[in-house]
């Protein structure tokens, strides 16, 4: 995912690098360590699927992108107070 | 000199008088007629002083920049930041743009635009964009 030359980012990395920054504008009007905890998940999450999943996969980025915009909904609203995620590891053998 | 010549061709006809005089005083009139100009409040002071202000950020700006890169990107404290180091050089991908971008929004207390973000490669750049919001928002 990284454009790592200045010219030209695609439209999907404008609109996934628009997202990352929408959370962390929304982590700013947390409490502070909900914001470094955020800031953390959100970072790590964006790393690890910029490098795990293809570039070409435009399906499944554009469904993590929308997935993030839902979840970036709920996390501006005021109730929300914090973000959490749990890790499930699934043992490939096990699937059909 | 100019006096002498201005006797000179006073001895002339007074046909010729008006030519020779007039290149003379225009030629020695348009020195004095620059220097007239640059005292007064007038067009090259200002824009000289527009031009500073687009052309280069302030120096403390470069710095406190230079600063958040730092830790933003958590280098060595002997890396060496000029203003023209690229994030990129500095080992940063696009997601560690946005998040320096960021800290400098917060540092200045600025905002800045979306389509502006992503003109941002180098720290003068940054330096200069920050500038200028800083200067449209006093």
């Amino acid at each position: 995912m990284g454009a790592s030359t200045k010219p030209r980012l695609s439209g999907m990395q404008l609109q996934v690098l628009a997202l990352y920054r929408g959370f962390l504008r929304a982590a700013r009007m947390k409490s502070p360590e909900e914001r470094s905890r955020i800031e953390a998940l959100v970072s790590q999450e964006f790393r690890r699927n910029s490098s795990q999943v293809d570039r070409k996969n435009y399906l499944y980025i554009e469904y993590l992108v929308r997935r993030g915009k839902k979840q970036l909904d709920q996390l501006k609203s005021p109730e929300t107070v914090g973000l959490a995620s749990l890790n499930v590891e699934a043992s490939q053998a096990k699937t059909s | 000199m100019a006096s002498v010549s201005a006797n000179f061709v006073c001895s002339r006809t007074s046909v010729r008088l008006p030519n020779q005089l007039w290149q003379m005083i225009t030629s020695k009139s348009l020195r004095l007629a620059t220097v007239g100009w640059g005292r007064t409040p007038g067009f090259p002071r200002l824009s000289s002083s527009r031009f500073q202000i687009s052309c280069a950020a302030k120096k403390e700006t470069v710095d406190k920049v230079c600063e958040i890169v730092r830790k933003q990107l958590a280098l060595p404290a002997d890396k060496e930041i000029t203003p023209q180091t690229t994030f990129t050089d500095l080992g940063a991908d696009s997601l560690d743009t946005v998040e320096i971008v960021m800290g400098l929004e917060e540092e200045f207390d600025i905002t800045v635009q979306e389509d502006n973000q992503d003109n941002i490669s180098c720290i003068q750049e940054a330096a200069d964009l920050i500038e200028q919001l800083v200067a449209n928002k006093s």
